[in-house]
């Protein structure tokens, strides 16, 4: 689904992001770890085009991302806060993504009634504009929006931070669903090991820029990971 | 503690972010700060001899006095629309051990040396400097100095306590609406009663206290409230108002248009900036009354016709030259969903042509200055719709400014929509239509004038789809630079 080839960025004669070859195939949930500056941000970036790759490319579904546009309409993502248009009700916004995705307000409707769960009362019908909506809450609703429209890609980044411990637990669920039963492509990265080895069948390690692990998740996965991660501190 | 909080404005001031737009940029600002302080030098210098002249057989000084109200209230509106309080950069200060009554003291110290302050200064300085030369008794004049500082501060932290009392405001914009039309049509001369208490505050010059008395109250009061607010969940963080949906489903007609454009009024609606701008184009509005009214304008009808751009033409220059700005704070959103660039485009567009129809619409009266006139703004519009818009919208794919929506602009201290492209392709907004009026109007006769203009205008309008291929491609071309430059934070 997603090929990744020779793909460089370079900012000011740095390098910040160097990946050879990544391959992901449909349907897997890929997890991405790295310390900060690892390049994540990065990569999830140029998958979206937001930045223009230096040399390489990737091929969303075999189009070429930074050349053609064709990707957008079963692609979605949440990066950031800049995502959310913040002087609209949680309400408006997914309505707007639908309409961006020719979802009615009927088809809207019936996927967030889906959520009531993981919005736990805190999104909908609360009269407030996503600017007024705490971190967390304004995280659950750009995770939601991403959900909008039936997409085959979903990229998210940093899907756990904010959240509460409830939320995260029904956040995961629905990602392992997303990608097992729906046969979605899941790009998630993250901080916390636990939580991407629980979720992710496949895991990439990033390090400034380089991929120096790249795993399929067994049982033993988190105790590499760990001892990656620690062993990096003390040496 | 003091010296600290002064080094880092400082900083600030010098790490700002027009600091690093390049020696271009930095040239205007200096040329344009340079040049309004050197009007309000010459005025200050200068107002004394003008009245003199204008009035001979009335002291200056009495007209002054008469008038100084106007000044006060053209003041205060223009620090109610401008002057932004500097509450938000006390955030970081309160959770370290610095004693409160510091900072405000600090705060309210830094208002004082805004531009609103100072800008009197320099006109109102050199003219007691010439009133004293001109042989005006010296203890009167300083008197007069002094009440007319304390004053201007006084209004200074009135704007501070009334910054977030919309009532209060219009309360003045009414006032000051209602005495000047009283005044206009000599039925209520309120400048009589507050010109006799200026003179009287002049000629009696230990009434310099009352002023004084006042300013300290005002600041204390100011000081009470800030210090009243010093929590976050007051005055520095935002308040959380109870909203209601709106449904603009009406829209829904325009297509694949609808979605933008009900964001786009969404955007108006419910965010300051926005909102400023709307007001402020509002006013464009009479643009017209300063030219049509003058007897010197009416022989230069190419004046006129660029007063009539302004007229239909204030919400589509002060609106327009900000897309794609206005949508900086979600640009990464609209870049990776599923939007053409053509069609986000096209809302801004058709806003900016249903704005300039409604002040056409609002601009009917003007028919009292003659068809000649009218003829003109409709000409101005259609140039407005069919050239300006386009203009506007390529001068905005060059415009990388972000904009924060929710904050009110600054005077003289952010750059946004003012730098120097914007500058080369705000000229053409104004010269273009005077141009292609003035030499068929010189060659042929004054209609053929505004048939140029008109032709024009539907020219653009029936070359759309062609123009708007180029300018998307503009935007497609600076995508990226635009993303990065929206995503740096102020």
């Amino acid at each position: 689904m997603i090929k990744t080839v020779n793909l460089t960025k370079v900012y000011n004669e740095v390098s910040v992001l160097h990946i050879e070859s990544i391959d992901i195939p449909k349907g897997q949930s890929f997890g991405l770890v790295g310390n900060n500056g690892a390049g994540k941000t990065t990569y999830f970036s140029l998958l979206l085009d937001l930045i223009q790759p230096s040399s390489g490319y990737i091929e969303n579904n075999g189009i070429l991302v930074h050349e053609s546009e064709d990707w957008k309409p079963f692609t979605s993502s949440f990066i950031d806060e800049s995502f959310l248009i913040g002087y609209l009700t949680a309400e408006e916004y997914f309505y707007f993504i639908g309409d961006l995705r020719h979802q009615s307000k009927a088809d809207v409707d019936a996927l967030l009634a889906q959520f009531e769960d993981f919005f736990n009362g805190e999104i909908l019908k609360q009269k407030k504009y996503l600017r007024d909506l705490s971190k967390g809450n304004q995280k659950k609703a750009g995770i939601v929006a991403a959900l909008i429209g039936n997409p085959e890609v979903i990229i998210l980044d940093e899907p756990f931070a904010n959240l509460d411990p409830t939320t995260q637990i029904r956040l995961k669920q629905i990602i392992k669903d997303l990608a097992q039963t729906k046969g979605v492509t899941v790009l998630i990265s993250s901080h916390d090991l636990m939580h991407v080895t629980d979720v992710c069948e496949r895991i990439v390690v990033l390090e400034k820029g380089e991929v120096v692990k790249d795993l399929e998740t067994s049982p033993a996965t988190l105790k590499e990971l760990e001892a990656h991660f620690s062993g990096e501190k003390i040496v | 503690m003091i010296n600290r909080f002064l080094s880092f404005e400082w900083k600030q001031f010098s790490r700002s972010s027009y600091f690093k737009k390049g020696i271009a940029i930095k040239i205007v600002m200096a040329f344009a700060v340079l040049y309004f302080g050197g009007m309000a030098l010459l005025l200050g210098v200068g107002l004394y001899f003008i009245l003199k002249k204008a009035m001979p057989e009335i002291d200056p000084m009495t007209t002054v006095n008469n008038y100084v109200l106007y000044w006060f209230l053209f003041d205060f509106m223009l620090r109610y629309f401008m002057q932004q309080l500097p509450v938000m950069n006390v955030k970081p200060l309160m959770s370290i051990p610095v004693k409160r009554n510091t900072i405000i003291y600090y705060l309210l110290g830094k208002t004082t040396l805004s531009f609103f302050n100072i800008l009197p200064l320099i006109i109102v300085v050199p003219f007691s400097t010439v009133l004293l030369v001109q042989g005006y008794p010296v203890i009167q004049v300083v008197a007069w100095l002094i009440s007319f500082v304390a004053i201007t501060l006084s209004l200074n932290f009135i704007n501070f306590l009334v910054n977030k009392n919309n009532l209060v405001f219009y309360t003045v914009l009414v006032l000051v609406a209602t005495f000047g039309a009283l005044e206009h049509f000599a039925i209520f001369k309120i400048s009589e009663p507050a010109g006799y208490a200026f003179n009287y505050l002049y000629n009696t010059p230990y009434l310099v206290i009352l002023p004084i008395v006042i300013l300290v109250g005002l600041f204390y009061a100011t000081f009470k409230y800030i210090k009243k607010g010093f929590y976050l969940d007051d005055a520095i963080s935002k308040k959380v108002k109870e909203v209601s949906g709106s449904d603009l489903s009406w829209l829904n007609r325009f297509g694949a248009v609808a979605p933008f454009l009900k964001n786009d009024i969404k955007l108006i609606v419910r965010n300051a900036r926005p909102r400023q701008v709307m007001m402020m184009s509002f006013m464009f509005l009479f643009y017209g009354l300063i030219f049509y009214t003058q007897e010197t304008y009416r022989d230069m009808p190419a004046i006129l016709a660029f007063a009539s751009m302004f007229i239909t033409g204030g919400f589509l220059m002060t609106f327009g030259q900000h897309v794609p700005s206005w949508d900086s704070e979600y640009y990464k959103l609209l870049m990776s969903q599923n939007i053409p660039y053509k069609t986000y485009l096209e809302s801004k567009w058709y806003l900016m042509v249903a704005a300039v129809l409604l002040s056409f619409i609002l601009s009917t009266p003007y028919i009292y200055f003659g068809w000649d006139i009218f003829g003109m703004i409709a000409a101005g519009a259609v140039f407005n719709i069919g050239l300006n818009s386009y203009l506007t919208l390529f001068g905005g794919a060059l415009n990388r400014v972000p904009v924060e929506l929710n904050v009110k602009a600054k005077a003289f201290s952010n750059t946004n929509g003012f730098n120097p492209t914007q500058l080369l392709i705000g000229l053409p907004k104004f010269l273009l239509p005077m141009l292609i009026f003035y030499v068929p109007y010189k060659l042929i006769s004054f209609n053929a004038g505004l048939i140029a203009l008109a032709l024009v205008g539907v020219l653009g309008i029936v070359l759309k789809p062609y123009i708007f291929k180029l300018i998307e491609g503009v935007y497609q071309k600076g995508k990226y630079k635009t993303i990065a430059a929206f995503s740096e934070k102020q």
